[in-house]
């Protein structure tokens, strides 16, 4: 039904009690330039010997759920039934050269940004045991936050740009302050990956700007100028490159295993749930909608490559000896998989990738802070020691199992829906891609079988050091996590008053979605066929 | 209106005279000469925003007050009043000197920027590279001679370069110039003197591979003596780069093939010298470098548009390489000497973070806007190959900037016997403090609200003559 639902892409008025009451045309600025500026002042505040290092963590705190809690209104006044863009603020900026400061959001957008919220407050949570520098990390953190929701809300690709690359630098910097003893190598690559990254994405939006006439970078007339197919395969190119250096994909993973096994806890959060989903994220609203021929003509690639990243990401958790490189190489398979409906090019599988963005993006968080805080408990990352853990951790067997079911799409699970029309939509254009992506799902379905049993269910090794579990106020923010996977899967339309089809305070995340998914699968819609005669 | 247009030239230049004259007699610097030093830059850039855009010429057409001469006068100004502001003068070692010598070099590259011949571009060139071989000379009179050696050549080139030029078209006035070239059209007899003027330039904007000078120099001078060298005498070059591009303009065969060679090395090598050095002044100097790469690359479209760029970068470059040596102080003597800077000076550390991260070009600084624009030209003139080295060299700096940041918020202090040995912390003074924070405020807001900026590069290229 719901998959009937998009897959017509006709959206229809939702009807949720109170729309349209709450309309701000700053709530996307709000939730770009507030955590700025609560860094700023943050920055500015005396801290002599860590005296108001608690105080730090508290304005992080109430400054991520003020954005989340706003960011939630924004949700639910989505009006569902228009396929544009919404909450749009625009002001010139550079006029000369036709940059703008243009924001807005469509459906997959505003779920994005949702889902930006909730990874926002969860890594806070996530950071309540940070002790050394407590003002300059929940700074960085802030401004990391910023970045995510100033390139989400982004209509114009210079603002695009500008907030894509400004991630860089505090990331880069939260992994070289507070990481693991490897935090050199993995900070280098992180900025190496995904500067290049940064620099493939301006030469695809010069590219355009100089095939598209010079005069503006408003996503509005950038994305829909009809360009050459050659030009669209040269954008294409670059934005393919940018976006993999972001989930990441085959072969541009370096930065991967050991950004997720040295970041600290919450920053890894932020990164696995919302910072590279922007890649996803970029593909869906700058390649798939503005540049169909070039789609069409790479859509073998890149399925190609979303399969090989799934397989490969399988295959080196399969043979890793390390739990955290484990969890770091199966957190690339929500990637993959959204890359892989949007290559499949049908409308069906492209709203999945939406919704594949923001249920990856929880699985993936859920799956690394899940291991995180199981090795850190455990005292060790080794897969020879770690076994047979579940008796003495419940907790974070809980958390690791729901991670893993989250990151498989098994029923009841955000993902499931999200995996699901994402295989459908694929089998009718990509049906050998389509096996292929089966097959990976399979081979991660073991790893991640093989994992859990080996470390939860087997034989526990009493060489390993002592473990104890994580109390419930400790991990309570994985069950945040868990919870959204939880309800979005439950309630994917919303939940309904009984005997009605009016949903009550969430309007239905595939609601949401929907609203954009029209414009962006146009290109795809296949042509009806004719009508037979009498 | 009109009489007070050179009003800032001659303030500044009185200015530098009186303070060097007091500061030479009474053999003590006094407290007040850095503050009468800032108050004269700064009531000189308020007369230059108020009275400088009346265009009128002056001395049969030698200097021209136009947009062009506006921007890059205004530009001249605010970096060299927020380094004398930043400056730590008890680290100086002759402290009248140095605020002379900044205020000599603002007037040359203010000359440059008005000049309408060749003689004004050669004039103001050199006024502002001698002041910086005397700053550099108060210091390390070895490194000056090397400095006036290195600068004597690049004066010969650049000269050559000039009277060729002149002797091929037979006008040293630029307006001229522009006219007589169409005619010449591009020939080997023009196009070798234009290749000795560029690396004569090259040479004073310190760009790789002409680095050879200017990173030891910067080194070794005190640290507004490298900040004189990194910034104001490459901002005179840049200055003199762009009216000699915008007079050649017609015959672009000329000089961008040059240009492109030239930005592409400096863009990718100083990007990858920058991220192999651990010192965080050849960094800042290699950062610059890259930096005059984007610049030059601008230069290269031959466009308005991407003259435009060019300049309203120059000014990101201005504030940032004349005032980076400077609010670092006394860290010359190695990394460890800007370790933990964001606990004991965070005003200061701050200042130096977006000093770096701006000429690295990291959003959302000053840097960023003005390579951003660039790169925007040379989408319009379909330059990609350029656009790609100058993202690649960028994404380099940007790692070398992170690194110098992370020294400054990430490390602890050094403890007092290292102080001791040659870290020690730039002295916190009122001026200082308000300095750091005026440039942390500039280089965050020159692209925030970078629209009447951008205008006006965008006016002051058109001022010379191109469409």
């Amino acid at each position: 039904m719901i998959l009937a639902g998009i897959a017509s892409a006709t959206p229809t008025p939702a009807g949720v009690p109170g729309a349209n009451i709450f309309t701000s045309s700053l709530i996307l600025s709000l939730s770009i330039w507030v955590p700025v500026a609560v860094a700023i002042a943050m920055y500015a505040i005396p801290n002599p010997r860590g005296r108001y290092d608690t105080l730090m963590k508290q304005i992080a705190f109430f400054t991520n759920v003020g954005i989340l809690f706003v960011l939630f209104i924004a949700y639910n006044q989505f009006q569902t039934f228009l396929p544009t863009v919404q909450y749009e603020e625009k002001l010139p900026w550079l006029p000369s050269i036709g940059a703008s400061y243009h924001l807005g959001v469509d459906g997959p957008g505003m779920t994005m940004l949702m889902l930006s919220g909730i990874v926002g407050v969860t890594a806070v949570l996530a950071s309540w045991g940070v002790r050394e520098r407590v003002r300059s990390y929940f700074t960085l953190l802030l401004l990391t936050q910023s970045a995510i929701n100033g390139a989400i809300a982004a209509h114009d690709m210079f603002v695009l740009l500008l907030f894509w690359g400004a991630a860089v630098v505090p990331v880069a910097l939260l992994v070289l302050g507070w990481g693991g003893p490897r935090r050199e190598a993995a900070a280098w690559r992180l900025v190496g990956y995904w500067g290049i990254g940064t620099a493939a994405l301006l030469v695809a939006i010069m590219t355009a700007y100089a095939a598209s006439g010079g005069s503006s970078f408003d996503m509005d007339v950038l994305l829909k100028t009809a360009l050459s197919p050659r030009v669209q395969l040269a954008v294409g190119a670059a934005l393919i490159i940018a976006a993999a250096t972001r989930l990441p994909l085959f072969p541009l993973h370096g930065w991967v295993k050991d950004v997720y096994s040295e970041a600290p806890l919450g920053v890894s959060v932020v990164i696995a749930g919302s910072a590279s989903r922007l890649g996803g994220y970029l593909l869906l609203r700058a390649f798939v909608g503005a540049d169909p021929d070039a789609a069409r003509l790479v859509s073998p690639v890149i399925v190609a490559i979303a399969a090989l990243t799934i397989g490969y990401a399988a295959l080196v958790a399969l043979r890793s000896t390390d739990l955290r490189w484990s969890a770091a190489h199966l957190a690339m398979v929500p990637g993959a998989i959204t890359v892989f409906g949007i290559a499949a090019l049908s409308p069906l599988s492209i709203a999945g990738s939406a919704f594949s963005i923001f249920t990856g993006g929880l699985a993936a968080a859920l799956l690394v802070a899940g291991a995180w805080t199981l090795t850190e408990r455990a005292q060790t990352r080794s897969l020879q020691l770690l076994s047979g853990l579940a008796p003495r951790m419940p907790i974070l067997t809980w958390v690791l199992v729901i991670g893993a079911l989250a990151l498989l799409g098994v029923p009841l699970m955000a993902s499931y829906p999200a995996e699901t029309m994402i295989l459908f939509g694929s089998f009718k254009t990509q049906p050998v891609g389509g096996f292929a992506l089966a097959a990976g799902m399979v081979l991660t379905a073991v790893a991640l079988a093989a994992l859990v049993h080996r470390v939860l269910f087997g034989q526990p090794n009493h060489d390993a050091p002592a473990v104890s579990d994580a109390s419930l106020g400790e991990t309570w923010y994985l069950g945040v996590l868990a919870g959204v996977l939880l309800w979005v899967g439950l309630f994917p339309a919303g939940p309904k008053l009984p005997g009605t089809d009016q949903t009550i305070f969430d309007p239905g995340l595939v609601n949401v979605l929907s609203a954009g998914i029209t414009d962006i699968a146009s290109p795809y819609v296949p042509p009806n066929p004719p009508a037979a005669g009498p | 209106m009109k009489n007070f247009v050179l009003v800032p030239d001659a303030l500044v230049v009185a200015g530098a005279l009186v303070l060097l004259l007091v500061g030479t007699a009474r053999r003590r610097t006094r407290w007040w000469m850095p503050v009468a030093a800032e108050a004269v830059t700064l009531v000189a850039l308020a007369v230059e925003l108020w009275a400088g855009a009346a265009l009128s010429t002056y001395f049969g057409g030698a200097l021209v007050q136009d947009r062009f001469a506006l921007f890059a006068k205004g530009a001249v100004l605010l970096a060299a009043a927020l380094a004398i502001a930043v400056t730590d003068w008890s680290d100086e070692d002759a402290p009248a000197i140095g605020i002379s010598m900044v205020l000599l070099a603002a007037f040359g590259a203010m000359v440059v920027a008005s000049a309408g011949d060749f003689v004004g571009l050669w004039a103001g060139l050199e006024l502002a590279a001698v002041a910086g071989v005397v700053l550099v000379s108060a210091r390390r009179t070895d490194l000056g001679l090397r400095l006036l050696v290195v600068g004597g050549v690049a004066s010969a080139l650049v000269l050559i370069g000039l009277a060729f030029v002149y002797a091929s078209t037979g006008s040293a006035d630029l307006a001229t110039l522009r006219r007589a070239i169409v005619a010449t059209g591009p020939t080997l007899p023009l196009a070798i003197p234009i290749l000795l003027l560029l690396g004569g330039l090259a040479v004073r904007a310190g760009v790789p591979p002409f680095q050879f000078a200017r990173v030891p120099i910067s080194l070794g001078a005190s640290p507004l003596g490298a900040g004189l060298v990194m910034g104001l005498v490459a901002v005179a070059a840049l200055v003199v780069a762009m009216k000699v591009a915008a007079a050649l303009s017609p015959v672009p065969a000329l000089l961008s093939p040059y240009l492109m060679v030239l930005a592409a090395v400096a863009t990718l090598g100083g990007g990858a010298a920058a991220l192999a050095t651990r010192s965080p002044r050849a960094r800042l100097a290699y950062l610059a470098a890259g930096q005059v790469g984007w610049v030059a690359a601008g230069l290269a479209t031959h466009y308005r548009s991407g003259l435009g760029a060019s300049l309203f970068l120059l000014g990101a470059f201005a504030l940032a390489a004349t005032t980076g040596p400077a609010v670092m102080g006394g860290a010359d003597a190695g990394e460890f000497a800007l370790a933990g800077m964001g606990t004991v000076r965070p005003a200061r550390a701050a200042g130096i973070a977006l000093v770096f991260l701006s000429l690295a070009g990291a959003p959302p600084l000053a840097g960023f806007f003005g390579e951003f624009a660039v790169a925007a030209s040379l989408a319009q003139a379909r330059v990609f190959w350029l656009l790609a080295l100058g993202a690649l060299g960028a994404v380099m700096s940007v790692a070398a900037a992170v690194g110098t940041v992370r020294t400054l918020y990430l490390q602890s202090p050094p403890d007092e016997s290292r102080r001791a040995a040659g870290a020690r912390l730039p002295a916190l003074t009122r001026l200082s403090t308000v300095g750091a924070v005026a440039l942390c405020m500039v280089i965050a807001g020159y692209g925030l609200f970078g629209n009447p900026i951008l205008s006006l590069a965008d006016q002051g290229a058109e001022a010379l003559g191109l469409r």
